[in-house]
């Protein structure tokens, strides 16, 4: 089967790899899509990220069209829909891939080893081949041919806002790569730079890393904070919330929205600016549950991060993928009938700020989901700037899918593999968070602290406030969010 | 006793007319009437001295005794002096009617009228023929002779105008002291010439009563203000920003060449052949029912639509689909729309939103420079919002958004400026606050206009160009 291609790399060039990310200015761009103008890109999959980004790259004056398989032009399937209906040329692989100079490969990871096969003999000589993830190449060992230059360019959201953003005169932070092993004319990042800026990615920050960097933090990030934490956290609130007899439907309100509420202060101001939006009680209160989270949390954080990192868990995944998806299927049925994807959320109004008031585990959970993630990442030689956009910087993205439609559209969202990781963190963690739930009440999930005064410990505050702020993802926050500041991003 | 005017239809000399009016004065209110030069406001005072010929409708309780003071009735007065000086009846050289006569004769109240004499400091000329007393001296008697009527209405109009600081300054302190005895009704075009003692303010446009709104009324009152600024303001438009130049265009050339467009999905036709060529300095409007395609022909022209890429568009000397990027058509467009304002939903300030028409985006992502803010602060003056700078936008009512959302569009002054639907969901006043901005710029600028909308009575004063779709 696959031949894990990280694993072959001495320890030296593997941290060295992992080590790679580094913002890049506006200033840098000073060429615009120019290494791209006139060539012919040729998009393979037509879905959110395919569809979105080739409508970007058209609209900066470049050359893009579109191959499916044959079937899905015969039965015009939504792909062709989405394609023909803007305007763009379809063609079978065999029309279209010889003909093109850079060919975009922005299939489902799970299709890539069949989809490569296919496209790289018919692939020109001294073309490029570009990927939105590295899965295929990481851990799967797919090996190209070396005359081809191979990249990668990764908008850091899902396909609509890539679009969205563009249209607004913006774009989205932007992961760009070079497969060191295929760069034969040392054109690669030139390439890629012209491609993020084609879809707007410069505007908003590109990040230069690797594809083992991009692989290592973007498995771990997605299995754990970004979609475990809040599927689990969402299954133990909701039922410690029915248990304590809090109304169900403002119980499953409280959840759909509440992460959504309060990683929009997450966004804008960290994980301090998150608490900061407790009273003091409260803070202090959401800060010793996340403390005693962390600890229980910690040995899965870890084992999560040394699977991904060892291959172990791709193997399983892909393990699955060859059993087509009996694991990943049950487990998503099951979510469908977990009692909070059940109960619609009620009709009464939930102010802003009492998502906060009365949501007090919850930012516990993001808090520790958040640091714990960034922590074991940069334990594991990815460096700070990628831990905080895997963990920290994503997590608003992916709790506005919660938002919209519970539980299932963020998994009907995020990559199988994202979805399949999520699934294993879930079901972990919420036996490991069993006893810790028996002691919670609702004064920190669906009621709030109910306090007849505010008073706290001078001493005690200062301790929290001052941890809180030196966490170390909140430094390298108030960096990158300056960043963003700079280049006037208004949200 | 409450005047009432009820469907009011009344005919003055040279054709003016007053239609439809519908207004109740009620004992207590005292109240301003506003509006352009020549909207009617002076004739709609006049007539509650039962001025004019009414032609329907009619007028309940028209007061008894109005005092008047106003620029006609001072011609009115000075041409009565003159012609006596022409009835040559006598062979002397006539003085004229003395000042102390004029004021005193048929006077209901000389007690005020001497009170009002000694304020005005105007005893040295009561000797004087009123004839040959300045411009300035002779409105001050003629509002000694209203003043001092015993009247129950009073009517001033631009009683302001032409008074030095001095009388002005006795007249803020004295006409406050009258109101419990009389009911005012002052025409004036400035609002911050407005006594504190009126409780109403009446809108006229055109011959006809727009607006009646209550001073304690904040939102509308100040709307009102915005309504009038926009129409009594001598427009410049803000200069362009020499840092962003537009690139030239050949204005030989049309500015957008639809050849035979069509606009598929799937099996469904929207448009089909359609062609249309906009030159410059045209002004076009367009029109059709819901989902006849409006929004997808204009965005052709923007680029916004995927199938700009499979007709053969020209614009701006652009043929689309051969390597040009969507910012280079963009720049040459001003767009304005229910749905970019449903996009615009940034806490931005207002200084910023218009500033992000010069980069052609939602929201503000570069550094601007120290010229787009004068320019753009230029624009909030031009829209009475200089002091709400700093505000943010989505804090702002829904018109007010609008208006900032064309200055957004204007900023660059665009060759083609596109208003799709400008008015949609407005209410009556912000509807006209847009036309009143959207005829500034046709008439003050070289930007073509395309305006779309289902109203016909919004058309627009200086667009001659129509373009149905069915």
């Amino acid at each position: 089967m696959s031949n894990n291609y990280f694993n072959t790399l001495p320890l030296r060039v593997q941290l060295a790899e992992l080590a790679k990310c580094r913002f890049m200015h506006i200033s840098e761009f000073p060429d615009g899509v120019s290494a791209l103008k006139g060539k012919k890109m040729v998009v393979i999959g037509c879905g959110a990220q395919g569809l979105n980004q080739g409508l970007n790259l058209r609209d900066s004056g470049l050359d893009v069209s579109y191959t499916l398989r044959q079937a899905a032009i015969d039965e015009q399937r939504q792909s062709w829909k989405n394609a023909t209906e803007n305007g763009f040329t379809v063609g079978t692989y065999e029309e279209l891939i010889p003909t093109a100079d850079v060919v975009l490969n922005l299939t489902p990871d799970k299709q890539h080893t069949s989809v490569v096969n296919t496209i790289m003999p018919l692939m020109k000589n001294g073309a490029c081949l570009s990927y939105s993830h590295g899965f295929n190449i990481v851990e799967e060992g797919m090996k190209i041919r070396n005359d081809l230059t191979v990249i990668m360019v990764a908008p850091k959201c899902p396909g609509s806002e890539v679009r969205a953003e563009y249209v607004r005169g913006f774009g989205v932070p932007t992961l760009i790569a070079v497969h060191e092993d295929n760069d034969p004319k040392g054109e690669g990042l030139a390439l890629a730079k012209a491609y993020a800026f084609g879809t707007g990615g410069h505007k908003a920050g590109v990040l230069m890393s690797s594809f083992i960097a991009e692989v290592k933090s973007d498995l771990m990030g997605e299995q754990t904070i970004l979609c475990g934490m809040l599927q689990t956290g969402s299954l133990l609130c909701f039922d410690k919330m029915i248990e304590e007899g809090v109304d169900a439907g403002y119980a499953s309100k409280l959840i759909q929205f509440g992460w959504e509420t309060v990683t929009e202060a997450l966004k804008y101001g960290g994980v301090t600016n998150m608490l900061d939006r407790l009273s003091n009680p409260a803070k202090i209160k959401a800060f010793d549950l996340s403390e005693e989270l962390k600890v229980l949390m910690r040995t899965l954080y870890n084992k999560h991060q040394d699977d991904i990192m060892t291959g172990h868990f791709s193997s399983t995944m892909m393990a699955d993928w060859a059993n087509d998806d009996k694991e990943l299927l049950g487990w998503r049925a099951d979510t469908a009938e977990t009692p909070f994807e059940k109960t619609p959320a009620g009709e009464m109004e939930i102010s802003e700020q009492e998502y906060f008031d009365n949501g007090i585990l919850m930012i516990a959970m993001v808090k520790a989901g958040v640091e714990l993630a960034f922590e074991t990442m940069t334990a594991a030689g990815i460096i700070a700037d990628s831990a905080y956009y895997e963990s920290l910087h994503e997590t608003p993205l992916i709790a506005n899918t919660v938002a919209r439609k519970k539980l299932y559209e963020m998994n009907a969202t995020i990559s199988d593999t994202a979805e399949y990781g999520c699934y294993l963190f879930n079901h972990a963690c919420i036996p490991l968070l069993a006893d810790f739930m028996k002691g919670i009440k609702s004064d920190v999930i669906g009621h709030g602290l109910n306090n007849d005064d505010n008073s706290v410990d001078n001493a005690r505050l200062i301790e929290v406030n001052t941890a809180l702020r030196r966490h170390p993802v909140e430094e390298i926050g108030a960096t990158l969010r300056g960043h963003m500041a700079d280049m006037k991003k208004i949200v | 006793m409450t005047v009432r005017l009820d469907n009011l239809t009344v005919e003055f000399d040279q054709g003016f007319r007053l239609s439809q009016i519908n207004w109740q004065i009620e004992a207590g209110q005292h109240w301003v009437i506003t509006g352009t030069n020549g909207a009617g406001k002076s004739a709609l005072a006049a007539v509650l001295t039962g001025a004019g010929d009414c032609r329907s409708g009619g007028i309940e309780n028209l007061p008894a005794r109005v005092g008047v003071v106003s620029f006609e009735a001072q011609a009115d007065l000075i041409a009565a002096e003159l012609k006596k000086d022409d009835a040559d009846i006598l062979d002397v050289i006539s003085e004229g009617t003395p000042v102390h006569k004029i004021i005193f004769d048929d006077c209901a109240d000389p007690e005020t009228a001497l009170d009002l004499i000694a304020r005005f400091e105007l005893d040295y000329l009561l000797d004087r023929a009123f004839r040959k007393l300045s411009t300035g001296e002779s409105r001050k008697v003629i509002l000694i002779r209203a003043l001092s009527s015993k009247a129950d209405f009073l009517i001033l109009d631009e009683v302001f105008e032409g008074m030095d600081t001095a009388t002005l300054s006795m007249l803020e302190h004295y006409l406050p002291t009258l109101i419990d005895n009389v009911t005012m009704v002052m025409v004036l075009n400035r609002f911050d010439q407005i006594p504190d003692f009126i409780s109403h303010v009446a809108y006229v446009d055109q011959g006809q009563l727009l607006h009646q709104v209550r001073r304690d009324d904040d939102k509308s009152y100040a709307e009102l203000y915005q309504l009038l600024h926009l129409k009594t303001t001598d427009l410049d438009l803000p200069s362009v920003d020499p840092e962003t130049v537009i690139p030239h265009l050949d204005r030989q050339q049309p500015l957008v060449q639809l050849n035979g467009i069509s606009i598929k999905y799937g099996d469904f036709t929207l448009l089909d052949k359609l062609d249309w060529c906009i030159e410059a300095n045209q002004h076009w409007q367009l029109s059709g029912p819901n989902g006849s395609g409006k929004t997808a022909l204009l965005s052709l022209i923007t680029g916004d639509h995927p199938q700009c890429y499979v007709n053969d568009i020209v614009v701006f000397g652009y043929q689309r689909g051969n390597g040009e990027s969507i910012w280079q058509i963009k720049q040459f467009i001003g767009y304005v729309s229910t749905a970019l304002q449903w996009e615009y939903r940034v806490g931005t300030s207002l200084r910023n939103v218009i500033i992000s028409g010069f980069y052609d985006s939602i929201g503000l992502y570069s550094k601007c420079t120290d010229k787009q803010r004068l320019i753009a602060d230029q624009w909030l003056a031009l829209l009475g919002m200089s002091e709400r700078a700093d505000q943010p936008f989505n804090k702002f009512s829904y018109g007010d958004q609008r208006l900032l959302l064309i200055a957004r569009a204007m900023v660059k002054h665009p060759p083609l400026l596109i208003l799709d639907e400008p008015c949609l969901g407005l209410d009556d006043m912000n509807r006209q606050l847009v036309l009143a901005l959207i005829e500034k710029i046709c008439a003050g600028s070289e930007t073509s206009v395309i305006y779309v909308n289902h109203h016909p009575e919004d058309r627009i004063r200086g667009i001659d160009n129509y373009l149905a779709l069915e």
